[in-house]
């Protein structure tokens, strides 16, 4: 909330501290200043002066050469474009030379227009930083020439502070309520504010002048009304105006600025209404119909639901209540009786019809959290009480006040509430000593009303103030008591924790994922939740569990069923980028359907842990010729990180074009799996898929499940390193292009028996003495046994056993 | 022949080995050369080898005498032959050594290129392990939750400004994404039994999306619930978490605030990282906005209507556990950590981006 420093010293007479000094101190008591901004800096560079004569310059037409009056018989000759220049004896506003207008970031210069010199600037609201009107110059209606216009005008010169005022404080959602909150940080006595005059009566009572009924009255428990007859509408005085300007509002005419200043004065919202246009002179406070209509304040056309509380004349709605007025009943020019609203609504209800219809306004922002219950009598008094001081007439007879059935000119107070304080309690929980009567008189400075208890007096009934809706039980005033006498008080203690275990391992998971992932040269992106179902069917993914009431977009309507979204969406962006390389992974949750047996979170989705990588652009490498990334780095990369996350042995089983995912290429797709689990799946991404998704170019993906891997990596069972020598062949075949290299390795494996340790495919390749539709494979196998050092003879054995197998099963040739 | 004049054939043969063995072996520029004139030498059809053979032709008498001159001979050659040898090998690593240098310029050469884990998750961890080593264990939880979990248990009136409709994503069945990770507080307070130290990092989602505000980012939130816990005891974990994450003697300042579902609520500051002088004196920056003060986190005491609504029917006192919560964006702490300008080139995964961590 904008806070005017000015009027905090108005209010509080004792506040010594500067603005530094007091923001500080605030922020230290939780009302966290936020930024602090300077009014008016030029009125104090600027003078009032008197215009002496005015005449057209000799040869620019449009301007003016008036000769002012600075004061002491100095007069000065300025010349001046403003349409407005008033008759000699008007008072206006010098810059003089040397001054500094920090709105229009100039410093006034001498200068000569059509050879003529002109001695300062005379200025306008906008060129002074005061508002933003710039139809002509400031005319001041009395001062003293000479002085300052800070001097002259007390509000044109302020120091603005933002205050974020939290939820639970509507009571610093007013002057009021900050000075009385500064009197208790300072122990100063707070006082009420007067307007200093007493309103001239009128001989009409304001029951006569209208009825009002209140047909909710849980929405609506305490409706107030005032009146004045007779008023002149016209603009408000210059220290209204900066006021209220200064404190980012504009100023519009006399009555309906003291609504916004009584406003922010006391936190309380109110409305102005203009009698005369009150129909039947009647007003009901009901809720709306389905499907009424109100016009509001700000041009829009509402349709209303029952929820919605209304404010209504013998016509109709003329205001939505608590949130905003409609245009039939505003004050205008014309105006000559004034009738005055102050009312307590329902928070909750406000804020409900505020979000309904996506209005914030200053009265909904006070009404939701809550105004003072207890102040409307004062408000209106306030209000009435200024209009006659600045737009003259008089005040009607009493008040209304309309509680339920209840129809009086006086209210039925509200009801406090009185909570029990203990001792014990205090230094409980706060772990610092606060003595009994120092917590009660920081209470006490708060506005509670003390009754002490208990056998020593170490308890109290603390009766708490209308205007503080958030102090209701005992650990609301522990706060208070805190934040008054300062955080900074309470020691810091490392305490002795008693150590919890872990509870559901997603972090731990997470975390080795993402060192297994890294440790092969993957990058992390972060990646959204949410999806489109679109992209969710185009990646061959369950169908998703969870659509969002409201979407940012269509875009991100849905919760992930698969992490792949995010990782082409880094392809994408990083091709858009002239980044071709891209080789990155993701861990996060997947959101599925609830398997049918979980009771207590059926609503829930079921989340599920998956790590995703997509692989784009060229292999590392080093003075090589450069190579696209292919299905056989997916595989690679796969198997790595699995293995890595689950410390067991992967499997790879490519898919049958029948059975491979949509989103893969038919002839690149294939499964992983370990133990037998199928955890996942990985291959280029179908051509289709990246097209649809303007990827410009292959993607090779992977996706794994890591629910299984829950309880970490599968240890390790030493196994004896072997004590002899190992005897290595190698072997050459040339067979048809149709069978896979991985058949040839399994049959060279199994007839190779117990004494293999290791087969390996080392080579193959096509062409030159290979002929058309077949390939030359050559596999190192390794012969060793674990107690012995094999002969030759067995080693031979073994191998030319290996030799017919292959030879036998696939039609391959021996290479020599 | 006569037995004499085999003598002295032999002994004459001998005598010019031995002149000529060494300056052999020495013309021998390579290893291979050298081996080759030894092997000329010793070998099987090699010239003293070929002496010895003549031996049987010699009357036994000499032949020992012979054969001993000989065996010299042969020990003699070998020994040149290991000092050439070595003499060789010497002279080739000198030249090795004294080549020119590598062209250390050129690339590394790596067998795969470093991956890069994400800031926020390098903070994520640095952020988990120092509450791992003060005490804390991590509770998981879902990202979709129950809104008595997300806002009610934890005390948020309904339909009041601290809940936020608008900031929240709802789903169709009326669940929504956690807007913090305070619910783990109410799933592990409503689950298991106090004492109870945990930390609870996630992902949480709220719905905003502009220059400061990404509809998904992460926090840590952290709570202790035991007998008498105080708010000093939450100012010593605050001091601790600060010193180790921030460094020795960094200050932290709290500021009453107002979160629903704590009391007494505040905000952290630590003093200012980024324009900490030489001697600890902060002279203000336009990061923290010249007050030598960052914000970092908010916490409070856990409020006793969250113990009411966890205990609710378990026999379990509310009066007789106190507890305290914190809660940070990752995001910030990243932000700060690295002087990354914008939250937004955290979400963007931009491969240029990512490499720099």
């Amino acid at each position: 909330m904008k806070t005017s420093y000015r009027w905090l010293r108005e209010l509080v007479p004792g506040l010594e501290a500067s603005p530094r000094d007091l923001a500080a101190r605030l922020t230290g008591a939780g009302l966290e200043v936020e930024a602090i901004s300077e009014y008016g800096v030029a009125a104090d560079a600027c003078l009032v002066v008197r215009v002496v004569s005015a005449r057209p310059h000799p040869s620019k037409s449009g301007l003016r050469l008036v000769t002012v009056d600075r004061g002491g018989g100095h007069t000065q000759q300025i010349i001046c474009g403003a349409p407005n220049v008033p008759d000699p004896g008007g008072l206006v506003v010098l810059a003089p030379l040397g001054a500094h207008l920090p709105a229009k970031n100039v410093t006034i210069a001498k200068r000569a227009i059509g050879g003529v010199d002109s001695e300062g600037m005379l200025c306008s609201e906008d060129e002074l930083g005061l508002g933003d009107d710039h139809s002509g110059i400031l005319i001041l209606p009395e001062g003293t020439t000479g002085t300052t216009l800070a001097k002259a005008v007390p509000n044109a010169r302020d120091t603005i502070f933002e205050i974020g005022v939290t939820p639970n404080r509507p009571d610093c959602l007013g002057h009021v309520g900050i000075a009385r909150e500064i009197c208790a940080l300072y122990n100063l006595s707070f006082a009420w504010p007067s307007s200093g005059n007493k309103p001239a009566l009128a001989t009409e009572a304001t029951s006569g002048l209208v009825s009002i009924s209140v047909e909710d009255a849980e929405r609506c428990p305490h409706y107030g009304a005032a009146g004045a007859l007779d008023v002149t509408i016209g603009p408000s005085p210059l220290w209204i105006r900066y006021r209220l300007q200064a404190l980012g509002v504009r100023s519009i005419s006399n009555v309906v600025d003291i609504t916004n200043v009584v406003m922010l004065e006391y936190g309380h919202p109110m409305h102005a209404f203009d009698l005369d246009r009150v129909a039947d002179a009647r007003i009901v406070i009901r809720r709306a119909s389905d499907g009424e209509k109100l016009v509001t304040l700000d041009g829009a056309l509402r349709t209303l639901v029952t929820d919605d509380l209304l404010i209504c004349d013998g016509r109709g709605p003329v205001a939505l209540a608590g949130v905003m007025g409609g245009a039939s009943s505003e004050i205008q020019g014309p105006t000559k009786r004034v009738l005055f609203e102050v009312a307590w609504f329902d928070p909750r209800g406000v804020r409900r019809t505020a979000r309904r219809h996506g209005m914030h306004t200053e009265s909904s922002h006070r009404f939701e959290r809550g105004v003072d219950p207890g102040d409307v009598v004062r408000v209106l008094e306030r209000a009435v009480a200024l209009t006659t001081k600045l737009a003259g007439g008089a005040a009607t007879k009493g008040q209304i006040h309309v509680q339920g059935a209840r129809i009086n000119a006086q209210p039925t107070p509200p009801q406090r509430c009185t909570v029990h304080l203990r001792k014990k309690r205090i230094g409980g929980l706060l772990g610092v000593d606060v003595p009994f009567a120092k917590a009660t008189d920081i209470l006490t400075r708060l506005g509670c009303e003390i009754t002490l208890a208990g056998a020593a007096n170490e308890e109290a009934f603390v009766l708490v103030p209308t205007h503080r809706p958030d102090l209701v039980r005992e650990i609301d005033l522990i706060e208070e008591i805190i934040r008054v006498h300062g955080m900074d008080s309470v020691p810091a203690e490392v305490p002795a924790i008693r150590a919890s275990r872990d509870v559901g391992g997603r972090e731990e998971l997470a975390r080795v994922a993402r060192a297994a992932a890294t440790s092969i040269g993957l990058s992390e992106a972060v990646t959204f939740g949410f999806t489109s179902e679109r992209v969710l069917s185009l990646l061959s993914a369950p169908a998703p569990a969870v659509h969002l009431a409201n979407p940012l977009g269509e875009h991100q309507a849905v919760m992930r069923t698969t992490v792949l979204p995010g990782l082409l969406d880094a392809v994408k962006n990083a091709r858009r980028h002239g980044e071709r390389d891209v080789r990155q992974f993701t861990v996060g949750p997947v959101f599925l359907q609830t398997a049918p047996e979980i009771a207590k979170d059926v609503e829930l989705s079921r989340e599920e842990m998956h790590i995703g990588f997509v692989l784009a652009g060229e292999r590392p490498g080093w003075l090589e010729k450069p190579k696209s990334l292919d299905a056989w780095d997916a595989k690679g990369y796969a198997v790595a990180l699995l293995e890595r996350i689950s410390g067991q042995s992967a499997r790879v089983e490519p898919a049958s074009r029948a059975h491979a995912p949509a989103h893969l290429h038919p002839r690149g797709a294939a499964f992983l799996s370990v133990n037998g689990k199928r955890v996942g799946s990985f291959g280029p991404l179908h051509p289709d898929v990246a097209d649809a998704l303007e990827l410009d170019g292959e993607v090779l993906v992977c996706e794994i499940d890591l629910e299984p891997f829950t309880k970490g990596v599968e240890r390790k069972q030493y196994v004896a390193v072997p004590r002899f020598p190992a005897s290595t062949r190698d072997v050459a075949f040339i067979v048809k292009d149709s069978v896979p290299a991985g058949e040839i390795e399994r049959v060279v494996r199994d007839a190779a028996g117990p004494l293999a340790e290791a087969v390996r495919l080392f080579d193959r390749f096509v062409g030159g003495v290979v002929p058309e539709g077949s390939s030359n494979v050559a596999f190192h196998v390794v012969y060793r046994a674990p107690d012995r050092t094999l002969t030759d003879a067995e080693v031979d054995a073994a191998h030319a056993h290996v030799v017919e197998e292959v030879t036998d099963r696939f039609g391959a040739t021996l290479r020599a | 022949m006569a037995e004499t004049d085999l003598g002295k054939t032999i002994d004459r043969a001998l005598a010019d080995l031995r002149e000529a063995f060494l300056p052999r072996f020495r013309a021998a520029a390579t290893e291979q050369a050298l081996r080759d004139e030894n092997a000329k030498i010793l070998g099987k059809k090699g010239e003293l080898t070929a002496i010895l053979k003549q031996l049987g032709q010699a009357a036994p008498a000499s032949r020992k005498a012979i054969g001993e001159k000989v065996n010299s001979l042969k020990q003699e050659v070998e020994t040149g032959f290991e000092s050439c040898l070595s003499d060789l090998k010497r002279k080739a690593r000198e030249a090795e050594l004294s080549a020119p240098a590598f062209d250390l310029t050129l690339p590394g050469r790596m067998p795969i290129p470093r991956g890069h884990e994400h800031p926020v998750s390098i903070v994520r961890e640095d952020v988990v392990a120092i509450f791992r080593q003060l005490g804390f264990a991590v509770f998981d939880g879902p990202e979709i939750e129950h809104e008595e979990n997300n806002f009610t248990h934890l005390g948020f009136p309904p339909d009041h400004p601290a809940t936020d409709m608008q900031d929240s994503f709802w789903t169709t069945s009326g669940k929504l994404l956690r807007t913090h990770t305070s619910n783990i507080q109410i799933r592990a307070l409503s689950t298991i039994e106090p004492p109870m130290a945990f930390i609870a990092p996630g992902t949480v989602y709220r719905r905003d999306d502009d220059a400061t505000h990404s509809p998904m980012f992460h926090q840590i939130e952290a709570f202790l619930v035991d007998r008498s816990v105080t708010f000093a005891h939450l100012k010593g974990i605050l001091a601790e978490f600060a010193e180790r994450l921030y460094g020795p003697g960094t200050p932290v300042r709290l500021r009453p605030s107002y979160f629903p579902f704590v009391e007494p609520g505040a905000e952290v500051d630590i003093g200012c990282v980024f324009c900490k002088g030489a001697s600890g004196v902060r002279v203000g920056c336009n990061l923290c906005k010249h007050t030598g003060w960052i914000e970092i986190l908010g916490c409070g005491m856990i409020h006793p209507v969250v113990f009411e609504n966890c205990f609710k029917d378990r026999g379990i006192d509310p009066e007789k556990w106190s507890g305290f919560a914190l809660g940070m964006g990752l995001e910030r702490i990243a932000m700060l950590r690295y002087g990354i300008p914008n939250i937004k080139l955290l979400f963007e995964n931009d491969p240029r981006f990512l490499a720099q961590f």
